[in-house]
């Protein structure tokens, strides 16, 4: 567990920042017991713990310590309530206690909401049980009526067995189909109605016209009773409402991991060469930071010294090690695994990577899709429909068979109630939703899923999305170098921050005492660098011009490497090139064979373009393309009628992202959170794009499925319920079929992506 | 078959019974921690009366 390193690895940064009044008040509560003194209760999450029996060692240490007052730990939660007395003892000195028992203690600023989900989750749950549970004592009770024959069954015992329903009912009415009543009630009052109000209506039609045939067989209601459908029906329901209670709240879990991963306090290196204990918060771009193994780097910036790995999981949704050395980019959230580092900053707050995702995962949290939002919208004529209907059916009737005409309107009334209707949109979305999440692919909205769906064109960015964002050392002049001549140059390139200098740098690594032999360096704009050597010569790195190299040497060169006191003055010329995504060419031919037309559009030399476009195997290039350009060129292409899904790094392609009509950014692009992209793909793998594809498609299918056995099942039972032929046992079954058959065609959408 | 009428309200109470109960169980958090509680009765008894006065909550 990542945590345990946080809290066992790291030794202690400042257990006495845990006294900081504003850290205290986000994990502690403050109580005054009536002519007590104030009491706080702080909940800490534990780590270290190995079974049941840690607690009671923890316990036992708490209690044992001054000012003490409880100490109640969760074994199964990991998690420490401790009340204590603050006059008497510092909850540092507490943690300190919990150290030195062998655990790990951290604050758990999270507890309030963690509490709040847990009692909504077991209210949940609870509506869920009783309904389901009173479902099969009803249908026990309903069963007898079914099998027996005629005559069989004396008419006191049939009623007692309906009395019997009608008790066990009662409490499913009353209190598990609860929040669809008030809900009801709500839509109701607010004038805006939603599936709830034909749901309520349903349910309310069915309970009355059962309730009536119990208590008054003879009478207006006729003598069929409905209890076991109704209590399979809001049983079926409540499950539908739990499984999407926990799609939920395995969401805001998740973001509360995320949040919970940036720690409270980091070690700032002054430039003095002191040290100091800060917030997170406090960091500005430019400091240093030094970031211990187990701990999260607290902001997005460079690594500045050491050698470490990260896991980078809230990016990629894989955790595997990602090597990181001097130079590279960290992420703030992501673990630091190996060894103590500097860390640079480059980025802070709002503007790091990890702030973005945050923002992304709560506005998919907030944001409802449009079918869901469709839903509601044709429940009003939905609802009016029905009423219609059975107004007409038990007006015909009155004409036929008086006796019958409230009984077939209330039969029309129950087969049309909407539950597999309602779950449709809502299972299916949730489900892929979670399922792209798991993947490392983020939707900032889930109406993205459908518009995928749509897409007939897939238009691509270049650098950064077809190819990775940085360069390769692709060749040289001399095409065999000189190796301590390549080595000097790679020396001085580490000097700088250049894309061309981190390429050369990246293919030539060398240590400190190679990059020290350089003296004076100076790096202008435009040029490249300037420095001296050992013995005192001046040497230049950096563009043709420049240096006056000749092109023709090699007429792709980009950079150059020469002494201006050396014979020549150019002794080395360099190339460069993108490299291709090692997935490009399986996820175009994977597009390709979707269907999906490809187009690559570049700001780059069309020369270049069209090469990439090649190898990538991407169907039509253009390129020298301006922002703008690529916007009018998005626009043609929906002016003729195509559905463009637009792949882009995020930053300099927001206005091409925010036209397509589906779009997704590569999530390396420093600035997600300003990205205008309907998702992200953490990962960076062109292949989950094409994964994201497949799943919209299966969604869609999914959903149309789900409405379209609804619709059949409301078609075929509409008419029977008119003509008065629906045998209720043949509802019931109806019923339950399509809400099963519904929820379960979802969740099929949930397994594991990328397993074909 | 009279014993029936016996037995269906007495089902049906029961039944409402067993929720009565499930229901307080789950509100009261007894399902909660299912290992923990099971752990308490092999530890030490601990002080019932605290004699240490000084460690009354009561003072500041």
């Amino acid at each position: 567990m990542s945590t345990t390193a946080a809290s066992t690895a790291c030794p202690a940064p400042g257990l006495d920042a845990l006294d900081d009044p504003d850290l205290l008040a986000s994990y502690t509560q403050w109580q005054t017991p009536a002519g007590g003194a104030r009491i706080a209760v702080s909940q800490l999450q534990l780590t270290g713990m190995h079974c049941a029996a840690c607690a009671s060692i923890i316990e036992s240490t708490l209690t044992a310590q001054a000012g003490v007052l409880s100490a109640q730990v969760n074994a199964a939660a990991e998690r420490l309530q401790l009340r204590w007395d603050p006059a008497r003892t510092r909850i540092s000195t507490l943690v300190q206690a919990i150290a030195g028992a062998g655990y790990g203690a951290a604050p758990d600023a999270a507890a309030p909401a963690r509490e709040q989900r847990e009692r909504e989750r077991r209210q949940a749950l609870w509506r869920l049980f009783v309904a389901a549970f009173l479902m099969m004592q009803v249908m026990m009770l309903a069963t007898p009526i079914y099998v027996a024959d005629p005559g069989d069954m004396s008419a006191d015992l049939h009623q007692l067995l309906l009395w019997g329903s009608w008790v066990l009912s009662l409490p499913v009415m009353l209190f598990s189909a609860g929040p669809f009543f008030s809900s009801a009630w709500r839509q109701l009052r607010a004038g805006h109605l939603g599936m709830d109000v034909p749901v309520s209506l349903g349910l309310l039609v069915t309970f009355v016209a059962s309730t009536g045939a119990t208590f008054d067989p003879g009478g207006l209601f006729a003598h069929e009773v409905y209890f076991d459908s109704l209590t399979m029906f809001v049983s079926f329901l409540l499950a539908g409402r739990f499984l999407e209670l926990r799609a939920r709240h395995r969401v805001a879990q998740s973001l509360e991991q995320a949040m919970s991963r940036l720690p409270d306090r980091v070690e700032r290196l002054e430039p003095d060469g002191s040290s100091s204990q800060v917030s997170p918060q406090r960091l500005r771009a430019g400091d240093l930071v030094r970031v211990f193994a187990g701990q999260a780097f607290p902001a997005d910036g460079r690594l500045e010294q050491g050698a470490t790995e990260a896991d980078e999981a809230l990016l990629s949704g894989e955790s595997l090690p990602v090597p990181k050395r001097v130079g590279d980019e960290l992420v703030a959230g992501s673990m630091n695994l190996h060894a103590p580092v500097l860390l640079r900053v480059l980025r802070v707050g709002a503007d790091t990577r990890y702030e973005g995702i945050v923002q992304l995962m709560r506005s998919a949290l907030t944001q409802r899709p449009r079918e869901l939002r469709m839903a509601d919208r044709i429940a009003g004529p939905f609802l009016w429909g029905v009423l219609l209907l059975a107004g007409l059916a038990a007006l015909a009737w009155y004409f036929v068979a008086p006796e019958r005409a409230i009984w077939v309107a209330v039969s029309v009334l129950i087969v049309t109630c909407p539950c597999a209707l309602s779950l449709a949109g809502p299972s299916a979305w949730l489900a892929a939703a979670g399922a792209l999440a798991r993947r490392g692919i983020l939707l900032g909205r889930l109406e993205a899923l459908e518009t995928l769906a749509r897409v007939d064109m897939v238009v691509l960015d270049k650098t950064g999305t077809l190819t990775e964002d940085r360069l390769v050392l692709a060749g040289s002049w001399p095409a065999r170098p000189d190796a301590t001549l390549l080595a000097q140059a790679a020396a001085l390139a580490h000097h700088s921050r250049h894309p061309m200098a981190l390429a050369l740098a990246a293919a030539h690594p060398v240590d400190e005492a190679a990059k020290a032999q350089w003296q004076q360096v100076q790096e202008l704009p435009g040029r490249g660098l300037q420095a001296r050597d050992a013995q005192g010569r001046q040497w230049r790195l950096g563009s043709l011009d420049w240096l006056g190299a000749d092109p023709a040497l090699l007429p792709e060169a980009q950079l150059a490497f020469g002494s201006e006191d050396a014979e020549g003055g150019v002794s080395l010329m360099l190339a460069f090139d993108e490299q291709l995504r090692p997935d490009a060419a399986g996820a175009m031919q994977a597009l390709r064979a979707q269907g999906l037309q490809t187009l690559l559009l570049s700001g780059d030399l069309p020369a270049r373009v069209e090469r990439v476009a090649r190898q990538a195997g991407v169907q039509a290039a253009r390129g020298g393309v301006s922002p703008e350009g690529k916007l009018a060129a998005v626009a043609e292409l929906q002016a003729q009628g195509r559905c463009v899904l637009m792949v882009g790094d995020g930053i300099n392609d927001a206005p091409v992202l925010a036209r397509a009509d589906a779009s997704l950014a590569m999530g390396q692009g420093a600035l997600v959170a300003k990205a205008q992209a309907d998702g992200i793909v953490l990962s960076t793998r062109l292949g989950d794009v094409v994964l994201a594809r497949e799943l919209a498609l299966r969604t869609r299918r999914v959903i149309r499925q789900n409405l379209g056995w609804a619709a059949a099942y409301n078609a075929a039972c509409i008419p029977l319920a008119l003509l008065g032929y629906l045998p209720p046992w043949a509802a019931g079954i109806g019923m339950a079929a399509s809400s099963l058959f519904v929820i379960l065609n979802a969740l099929r959408l949930s397994q594991e992506l990328g397993k074909t | 078959m009279e014993i029936l009428y016996l037995l269906i309200p007495l089902s049906v109470v029961l039944v409402l019974l067993i929720v009565g109960v499930f229901g307080w169980a789950i509100n009261n958090g007894q399902l909660d921690d299912l290992e923990r509680e099971g752990g308490r009765i092999l530890e030490d008894e601990t002080a019932v009366v605290d004699g240490d006065q000084a460690r009354s909550p009561q003072q500041p």
